[in-house]
């Protein structure tokens, strides 16, 4: 999809110019995502000339998806991205904040107002939007109710409710079963898994790790119960070595000398694990299994597979870290001392095949802290939708844990920092007042949008809300089912502080950075690309 | 018997130029009916897959990086594992709020002849046998693209679009950076695994990168990570460079100095990664020189190319990569592998390896190979690296010669005449008698010969670069005669070999003195807001090209 902006030619446009190019590229992409904000907004189904489908209702995904043809455009794409990547939401906001600002800046522009001047009044109008941002900010329990309202409300905007309620409660027990006390959640430790397989609904936590191969033997168990976890980075195949030139290594004799002395190595280093696993398992019911970072080769899958032991190679980096918590035991960078202690614990491990594809479920853990969602869908693009909506669910849950706190939704604190601005203005000598009342009029896109796209008057709305506001010490919100102001805590609609916060401050930076439009042709376009 | 595969990595335009033409020569190789297995073991670089409805797929063992808009035509996941998803009907699978679902298709690109015909069954067997007009209508790799992939081949970078100067991917820093995102790194990687663990024994990686544009900067960061967690296995790196860098109408003089210093500093940062973490490096282009502009085209008797066609060019390049390649892909020396390939070749650090190439090794109809070597007057081949004249002394070598069977090596005794005096009739094989061969003409060096009988299929899409001199078989024409202009040249013998030899050691000096005149502080693309080049790196970078170069001072060699 392209939205044809106007095509730059940056050494020459004039200041004035440039500054006009840049509000309507900031215009232009306001008005192709306005329809995507909230939960009534508009899905799009992206289809690219060689059919690829790609299902979004995301701000910084639609943005990298469009052909990006203004530098105005490419900035504002990065403050989105930089935004979804320290945030997890709030993109559609910042892009939807960023026009609107330089709408309403255009409108003082126009008659005469220096850009300059108007930035010193979004500047200050930004450090009072954070001082609103404190003052309504709902501290909270991190508890499982608090926790699903907030992921909720943003899932709600992503999915379609049905799903939005399986992730949700997904997303919550994932962090709630890795959290320990107080210390920090390391949102790695939940491992995403997609399966193409069944529907979306269907997918689920699973406590314990799922890993993307399975067993290489065809002798090898696929099932096994009770068992030892080995797990560990040590290389179980022969690898020939780069130093040897057959230029100088006439004999075929002495070649196979070095072959089989490497080769015998190996050889002792696998039998250190059968050794283990006799001593451990042999005459009960315990069970073991290996799964190693390095590569195992089929003489050694062999030795394993006789001796019953399940064994997977290649394993992913992180899953090593990941089965330690998992499991138990630690993951090993050498045999030399392999003891009982080293081991994991899993109930059952268990090979699932679809198509060319394996999977191998380490479930029934002790105490897992590490866990895994695996997400499932009929196809590719619903699984990517899928991954898009479990990581952000994650990071919501998460910046609640980290900050503590709530910032009340449904255009709350939007009205309120509005109602706040307008009265903050009037004590701020000098023209960069006008800046302050164009941020202040800029933050009501917000509420005005979400109104707009659940079928309700732009004007009207605000009205309605700027008026409960005035009577109320609570902040006002909309309800997109009646178009009535509401308590958004009541109905537990919740955003992140830290969404929040992230878009006051680089929404103002970006846009004070297109209005200074002089200021950036000096320092050369270079500044805006890539 | 044990197959060791090997995963291909494409990194960038031209390089996945070069991959297409590469794979459609490999493909149209392929023998379905024949009884007799083939020299070629296609296991090493393809693998065997499943689709869920249990049909049996044969994939590139692959992974490509391109920018976003290269694909024009071709589907991200391709749909030889599922069918294109229908859009009216994935609309109406949207659980949404009715009404409240928009779909926004860019326009659908027309498919061009060729893939058209390969659609339809009954075009799809003659294709081979077509003409299309490729010069005109290439604007992309996957316009002459036959082969089909794994839904994972294909990894588009979103942030950079393909040809468009507001979103330039053109500075080595942002590469290093681009690797370095979670969502690349975890994803590629990812994939990267998928392929190596499904592998019982597994040697190494064949790296393509456009190193002189910021893919350069994003293989490095591949590289990195396959040494760290591949540790003992073979990477063996091919940079990439085009003959032709185009400009835009607009481009000022100024602009351009600037454009050819960036190139210039991304390949010299590539190469000393590629020195520090390959196992082998062999630069590839068909210019004479690579550094700032590119330099005249190579000549190759019997060869008319446009040298400015991505198209062209990377036929001649695919055509010498499956050729050096062959060792370590057959099936008769399946115990031969990359590492043994790289312990040859790289002695005493010297991990930059020049490559040539003879395209096509044309013989006359009935001659002997006996005769035509003893008659050749000048180079067997032409080198192919930039920078670099290969000379004939003081070598490591390995020559592959593809397309010559035993049974054109010399005339059978009753009929041999004069023949028989040479030495060279004692010779039974292809084989010794190039090794032979190579004795004469070299001085001082170790030779490595390798033979493949089957000829090179380069029939459509394989570009039409032939004279009228070479026949459809490959074959030199009598003297006079000329192939019709509508017949094609179906297949093509070829001789292609990698050298170490000192001469390398002028290509690193030339890199060396032109990218140490670049000022790079001018340069806004290496700066900390490009992505961060440190001035110490780059100093650091200049000193190994340097020392490296220092290792085939001739007084080190052998
Ligand atoms: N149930 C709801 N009722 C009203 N407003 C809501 C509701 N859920 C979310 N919102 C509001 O929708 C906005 C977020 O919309 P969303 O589409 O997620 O865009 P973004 O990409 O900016 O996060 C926030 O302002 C949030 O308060
Ligand atoms: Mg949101």
């Amino acid at each position: 999809m392209a939205i044809s902006l106007l095509n730059p030619k940056a050494e020459v446009a004039r200041a004035a110019q440039a500054l006009a190019i840049n509000i309507s590229a900031a215009k232009g992409i306001q008005d192709v995502m306005k329809s995507n904000l909230g939960p009534k907004g508009t899905v799009k189904m992206l289809v690219s000339g060689a059919g690829d489908i790609k299902i979004t209702k995301d701000g910084n995904v639609l943005l990298h998806e469009m052909q990006i043809q203004h530098p105005t455009a490419s900035l504002i794409a990065r403050a989105s991205t930089a935004q979804d990547d320290m945030t997890g939401d709030g993109t559609t906001s910042t892009v939807l904040l960023i026009g609107e600002l330089l709408k309403q800046a255009d409108i003082y522009v126009a008659e005469g107002l220096h850009p300059r001047i108007l930035t010193e009044g979004f500047d200050k109008a930004r450090e009072k939007a954070l001082e609103v941002l404190e003052k309504i900010k709902i501290p909270v329990e991190i508890n499982k109710e608090t926790l699903t309202d907030v992921c909720s409300t943003s899932l709600r905007t992503k999915v379609h409710p049905k799903l939005a309620d399986v992730l949700t409660d997904v997303c919550v027990d994932a962090i709630l079963s890795i959290k320990q006390d107080d210390k920090p959640v390391d949102l790695f430790m939940v491992e995403l898994m997609e399966m193409q397989h069944k529907t979306e609904t269907d997918t689920q936590l699973v406590k314990g790790l799922v890993l993307d191969h399975g067993t290489r033997h065809p002798d090898m168990p696929k099932s096994l119960k009770n068992c030892y976890i080995l797990t560990c980075n040590v290389s179980m195949e022969y690898e020939k070595s780069e130093v040897n030139s057959g230029f100088f290594y006439k004999t075929a004799e002495e070649r196979e000398k070095l072959v089989s002395a490497e080769r015998e190595f190996i050889v002792q280093r696998v039998q250190k694990v059968i050794n283990l696993k006799k001593q451990l398992c042999d005459g009960t019911d315990k069970t073991f299994v290996v799964i190693n970072q390095k590569g195992i080769d089929p003489m050694s899958l062999d030795m394993l597979a006789k001796e019953g032991i399940m064994a997977l190679r290649r394993a992913k980096r992180r899953n090593m870290e990941r089965l330690a918590l998992a499991c138990g035991g630690v993951a090993m960078n050498s045999l030399d001392d392999l003891q009982e202690s080293s081991l994991g614990y899993a109930g059952h491990v268990y090979e699932h095949v679809l198509g060319e594809n394996k999977y191998t479920f380490v479930e029934d853990c002790r105490h897992p802290q590490s866990v895994t969602i695996l997400m499932k869908g009929p196809n590719k693009h619903t699984l990517q939708q899928i991954k898009d909506a479990v990581r952000d669910g994650l990071r919501a849950v998460n910046n609640t844990i980290q900050d503590k706190c709530l910032i009340p939704g449904a255009g709350a604190f939007e009205v309120t920092a509005n109602k706040e601005l307008l009265a903050f203005k009037d004590t701020i000598k000098g023209k960069a007042r006008l800046g302050v009342a164009a941020y202040a009029e800029a933050l009501l896109v917000i509420p005005k949008t979400l109104a707009v796209n659940s079928g309700y008057d732009a004007q009207d709305t605000i009205v309605k809300l700027q008026e409960q506001s005035r009577l109320s010490a609570e902040p006002i919100g909309l309800d997109l089912a009646s178009g009535e102001a509401i308590n958004p805590k009541d109905r537990g609609i919740f955003d992140n502080y830290l969404v929040k916060k992230q878009i006051i401050n680089s929404c103002s930076i970006i846009a004070s950075n297109l209005l200074l439009v002089d200021e950036i042709m000096r320092a050369g376009m270079s500044s805006l690309k890539g | 018997m044990e197959t060791k595969g090997i995963l291909t990595l494409q990194f960038g335009h031209y390089s996945n130029c070069i991959g297409t033409h590469w794979w459609n020569i490999q493909e149209a190789g392929f023998e379905y009916n024949s009884s007799d297995p083939s020299e070629i073991n296609h296991d090493v670089l393809y693998r065997e897959g499943l689709t869920e409805k249990n049909q049996v797929t044969y994939t590139p063992r692959l992974l490509l990086v391109d920018l976003k808009g290269s694909l024009r035509t071709l589907s991200e996941r391709g749909d030889l594992y599922e069918p294109l998803p229908d859009p009216c009907k994935e609309k109406s699978r949207v659980e949404w709020q009715p009404g409240h679902v928009e779909v926004q298709s860019t326009s659908q690109y027309e498919k061009n002849q060729f893939h058209k015909d390969l659609e339809d069954p009954e075009k799809a067997e003659q294709v081979a046998k077509m003409t299309y007009d490729f010069d005109k209508g290439v604007q992309v790799w996957s316009d002459f693209l036959y082969a089909r992939f794994h839904p994972r081949t294909v990894n588009i970078v979103r942030e950079y679009e393909h040809c468009n100067e507001n979103t330039p991917f053109d500075a080595f820093p942002l590469g290093t950076s681009l690797w370095r995102t979670p969502a690349f790194e975890e994803d590629f990687a990812d994939k990267i695994r998928n392929y190596v663990e499904e592998c019982d024994h597994f040697q190494g990686f064949h790296m393509l990168s456009d190193s002189f544009t910021a893919f350069g900067g994003l293989a490095s960061g591949c590289l990195e990570h396959l040494r760290d967690e591949y540790d003992r296995k073979s990477i063996l790196v091919f940079p990439v460079i085009p003959s032709h860098f185009p400009t835009t109408n607009d481009c000022t003089t100024a602009q351009s100095v600037i454009n050819d210093s960036v190139r210039t500093v991304n390949l010299a940062l590539s190469f000393n990664q590629f020195a520090t973490h390959s196992s082998m490096f062999v630069p590839l282009s068909t210019s004479t020189r690579s550094w700032r502009q590119a330099g005249p085209g190579r000549n190759f008797q019997y060869i008319d190319y446009d040298a400015i066609s991505p198209y062209n060019t990377s036929a001649i390049l695919a055509t010498a990569l499956e050729t050096l390649t062959m060792k370590h892909r057959l099936r008769a020396s399946s115990n031969f592998c990359l590492s043994d390939l790289a312990a040859d070749l790289t002695l005493h650090g010297r991990k930059a390896v020049a490559a040539s190439l003879r395209l096509p090794f044309a013989m006359r109809t009935g001659e002997t190979l006996l005769d035509n070597l003893d008659q050749w007057q000048g180079p067997l081949t032409v080198a192919i690296t930039p920078n670099c004249e290969i000379g004939n002394a003081r070598m490591m070598q390995h020559v592959c010669i593809r397309g010559i069977p035993t049974t054109r090596l010399k005339k059978p005794v009753e009929k041999a005449g004069s023949q028989r005096e040479l030495p060279a009739y004692k010779c039974c094989t292809v084989q010794e008698m190039f090794q032979m061969y190579l004795s004469f003409v070299t001085d001082a060096t170790a030779s490595h010969v390798t033979t493949v009988n089957k000829p090179i299929n380069v029939r459509a899409p394989f570009p039409r670069i032939f004279d009228a001199k070479i026949g459809a078989n490959g074959d030199l024409l009598p003297e006079g005669s000329s192939r019709y202009d509508n017949t094609a040249v179906e297949k093509i013998a070829t001789v292609s070999g990698l050298h170490n030899c000192s001469e390398i050691g002028d290509m690193l000096e030339s890199l060396h003195t032109e990218t140490r005149r670049i000022r790079i502080p001018r340069l806004h693309q290496f700066t900390n807001e490009g992505g961060g080049l440190e001035r110490d790196d780059f100093e650091e970078c200049l000193d190994n090209l340097f020392a490296l170069r220092e290792n085939y001072e001739d007084n080190y060699v052998i």
